[in-house]
């Protein structure tokens, strides 16, 4: 997908710095968006009621209220694409946010490339997952069959031990949009063990490994990417 | 009962068999001394031998003391008067020059005899006397080279045990009765607690020595043993006390002993409140250091924050409508922006993580990971921004236990400092390598590198290589990029190092902890 494909999307950005919000209004705008702008968290649930927006740019740090309600407020509502704005020093709340049902973050400060490349795929996301009729996942030549269980790359099983089929379902039913560590434990294994160490980055190296021996054209090499300190993310590749 | 009989001065505390040296000594004595008189007198024809009885009276005396020796002087009258005086084998004297004699001998040997005892007693007190000194000395000989005042308080239980005589001794802090909690035990049967009589010393102010105050029944349940208690105090404030049980039989300890225990205590107590202001001066001395830190830092970075800040400026006013400048130019000034904006970022970064290293909150928590995880999106950035050199890279290792986030800027750090000192065309060199518990992570360059000298600095902040400047402004350039990964990478257990590379440029290490990983997991 394109830009332009998403232009004329409808953004709301929630940022209480004066200079950032409008810098950020008339990026948007540049790139073609419909922008609405809030300064605090109230004036963002008034415009998230009236316009049911495509996509939220959402800074934590509010005056009025916690950025983490916001989030729970819209979430109670729909499924809209949440893209955290986060100084370096929030990684604990950028974590907390992930978990309570935000969908990607930037750090400030951001790049407006990056920015807009964040949105599209928040965008493209907002039309599910790449999940087919038969519930099989489907990532480039990667595909994951949950009820055969099994991951064929180019038609090829890999052969993963159940650990590392699990983590790579979390990771590809959430295909585009960070998960965290916590998310990844409770899904695969189970609430008990939210606060131990599972390895689940040696987990992860090893099913990078294993896909790497099964795609020799390289095309899954950069497919699980890593957010040190808060989880992982599958890159969203265009189908075949 | 004592461990060591001989060390009770107190003589009163006579028990039968503690009779039977002294009485033994005075009879053989007294036997000797009559065979030899009756020799002299009767063989020899010494005509008033009788001074030689002063010699058993001596002997006695040195055994049996003051009491003793009267007896013993008594007994040698009687004896001498009975069988060697005219009219032998009565009590009566005939001869005036005779009684005389026999009542000097009685005199003599009284005198000579409590003299003796008086040195005896002398001896044995200045033994004890010793005794106390050497043990009050090893007691504060332990508490002034201690390292920490707990470590020796368990010395002292064990010392005041073996020198009172005590059954146990232990040790407990705390402000009050409720909130003493032990902290040193000599240990025994059950848990260390009061029974039998309670007796609580009870200390005077000035001379008047101090008593035991016996306060309640502690526990009926005790058998024979009775506790002591002396409260721990510094400057008027109670700390905790010394607790001691000791038999029954043994009797209150004497007053030497009751000395030693008195200032154990006060020892213990000037320790502990010793402690609490070096602790407090420790304190002031951070929040000065801390303040120090903060007036360099700002002078140091000011200049490193105005630079990028102008060239921002400047760069953004070029992008007015109003301006001559084309599109190139234009363009140019954006990426200006953009390029001193991040300068600008990692220079604050680097700042924030610094105060946070030196104000102690740094929050670590560690995980295991691969290194070439966690650090893929900082070599990914090397590798957009090092166009010109050679990047060598050898990441795969096995895992380590680190803190992601802090890894990652401590590898960025030192990656910047790389890559700001070499010039175009200069190999760098990334590899890991395990070693025992650690695994080594070395950032080496074929740049000019620094002098011998100046390595072991490397990591201190503000620290600039003199004479050196970097071909770009960088983070490293203002003293604190190597100083935060020297900071996060001791925080996580790990060591730096910086060493001559055999590229010829600068090699820095960063020893990792190696992580435990099931033997399930390994690859």
């Amino acid at each position: 997908m394109t830009a332009r494909r998403s232009a004329g999307a409808a953004v709301l950005v929630v940022e209480d710095d004066d200079g950032a919000r409008a810098t950020l209004v008339r990026d948007l705008e540049a790139h073609g968006y419909e922008v609405d702008a809030a300064e605090d968290g109230a004036t963002a649930l008034r415009y998230w009621e009236r316009r049911r927006p495509d996509v939220v740019l959402l800074d934590l740090g509010l005056p009025d209220m916690d950025g983490l309600d916001v989030i729970r407020r819209i979430r109670r509502e729909a499924p809209t694409p949440i893209v955290i704005l986060s100084g370096r020093y929030e990684e604990r709340e950028k974590v907390e946010a992930l978990d309570r049902g935000a969908d990607d973050y930037v750090t400030k400060p951001f790049g407006s490339e990056e920015l807009q490349a964040r949105i599209r795929a928040a965008l493209r996301r907002g039309t599910g997952p790449a999940r087919e009729a038969e519930g099989r996942l489907v990532a480039g030549p990667l595909v994951l069959d949950p009820l055969r269980h099994e991951v064929l790359v180019d038609e090829t099983p890999v052969d993963l031990t159940p650990r590392e089929f699990e983590i790579l379902r979390v990771l590809l039913t959430h295909a585009g949009r960070v998960v965290t560590k916590a998310r990844i434990l409770r899904a695969v294994w189970g609430e008990a063990y939210q606060d131990e160490d599972s390895y689940i980055y040696v987990h992860v190296g090893q099913i990078r490994r294993k896909l790497a021996a099964a795609d020799p054209a390289g095309q899954l090499r950069n497919l699980i990417g890593t957010e040190p300190g808060v989880g992982y993310r599958i890159a969203t590749l265009e189908r075949p | 009962m004592c461990p060591d009989p001989a060390y009770d001065p107190d003589m009163s505390g006579i028990r039968p068999s503690r009779l039977i040296r002294p009485l033994g000594v005075a009879i053989v004595s007294l036997a000797a001394a009559t065979l030899v008189v009756g020799y002299l007198q009767d063989v020899v024809g010494v005509p008033n031998p009788s001074a030689v009885y002063l010699i058993a009276v001596v002997a006695t005396a040195l055994v049996a003391g003051t009491a003793g020796a009267a007896l013993a002087s008594v007994a040698a009258f009687l004896l001498y008067n009975f069988l060697f005086t005219a009219p032998r084998f009565s009590f009566s004297i005939t001869d005036p020059g005779v009684l005389l004699s026999v009542v000097l001998l009685l005199f003599v040997g009284i005198v000579v005899g409590q003299l003796a005892a008086l040195q005896r007693s002398r001896t044995a007190i200045a033994t004890a006397r010793e005794r106390e000194a050497l043990a009050l000395f090893r007691l504060s000989r332990g508490l002034a080279t201690r390292t920490s005042t707990l470590d020796v308080l368990q010395e002292v239980t064990a010392s005041v045990r073996d020198e009172l005589g005590m059954r146990r001794v232990w040790i407990a802090l705390g402000p009050d009765d409720a909130a003493e909690r032990i902290v040193a035990d000599t240990g025994g049967e059950g848990r260390p607690a009061p029974a039998g009589l309670l007796q609580v010393l009870q200390r005077m102010p000035g001379e008047t020595p101090a008593k035991w105050v016996r306060v309640h029944q502690a526990s009926r349940s005790a058998g024979n043993l009775d506790t002591y208690r002396v409260r721990i105090e510094a400057g008027g404030n109670p700390l905790g006390s010394v607790w001691a049980l000791r038999d029954r039989d043994g009797g209150v300890p004497d007053r030497s002993a009751t000395r030693l225990i008195a200032a154990a205590a006060d020892q213990i107590g000037q320790a502990w409140a010793q402690d609490q202001l070096a602790g407090a001066a420790q304190a002031a001395e951070i929040a000065r250091q801390s303040d120090a830190l903060k007036s360099s830092l700002l002078q140091s970075v000011s200049h490193d924050l105005r630079t990028p800040l102008a060239a921002i400026r400047m760069a953004a006013a070029g992008l007015r409508p109003d301006s001559q400048l084309g599109a190139v130019a234009r363009r140019e000034n954006a990426d200006t922006i953009e390029r001193e904006v991040e300068h600008l970022n990692r220079l604050v970064t680097n700042l924030l993580d610094l105060s946070r290293i030196e104000a102690g909150g740094l929050r670590v928590e560690r995980e295991t990971v691969e290194l070439d995880d966690v650090l893929a999106r900082a070599v990914e950035r090397l590798r957009a921004r090092s166009v010109d050199r050679t990047l060598e890279l050898a990441l795969e290792g096995p895992p380590v236990r680190v803190d992601p986030v802090l890894l990652e800027a401590a590898f960025t750090n030192v990656v910047d400092n790389a890559l700001a000192y070499t010039p175009p065309g200069a190999p760098i060199r990334i590899a890991a390598l395990a070693d025992d518990a650690y695994v080594r992570l070395t950032i080496e360059d074929g740049g000019p590198g620094v002098p011998d000298g100046a390595m072991p600095r490397l990591f201190e902040r503000f620290y600039r290589v003199p004479g050196r400047n970097g071909r770009s402004r960088t983070s490293g350039g203002t003293g604190i990029g190597l100083a935060v990964t020297s900071g996060f990478v001791e925080a996580m257990g790990g060591r730096v190092a910086a060493r001559r590379s055999a590229l010829g440029g600068l090699a820095i290490d960063l020893d990792l902890p190696a992580a435990e990983v099931p033997v399930e997991l390994r690859a």
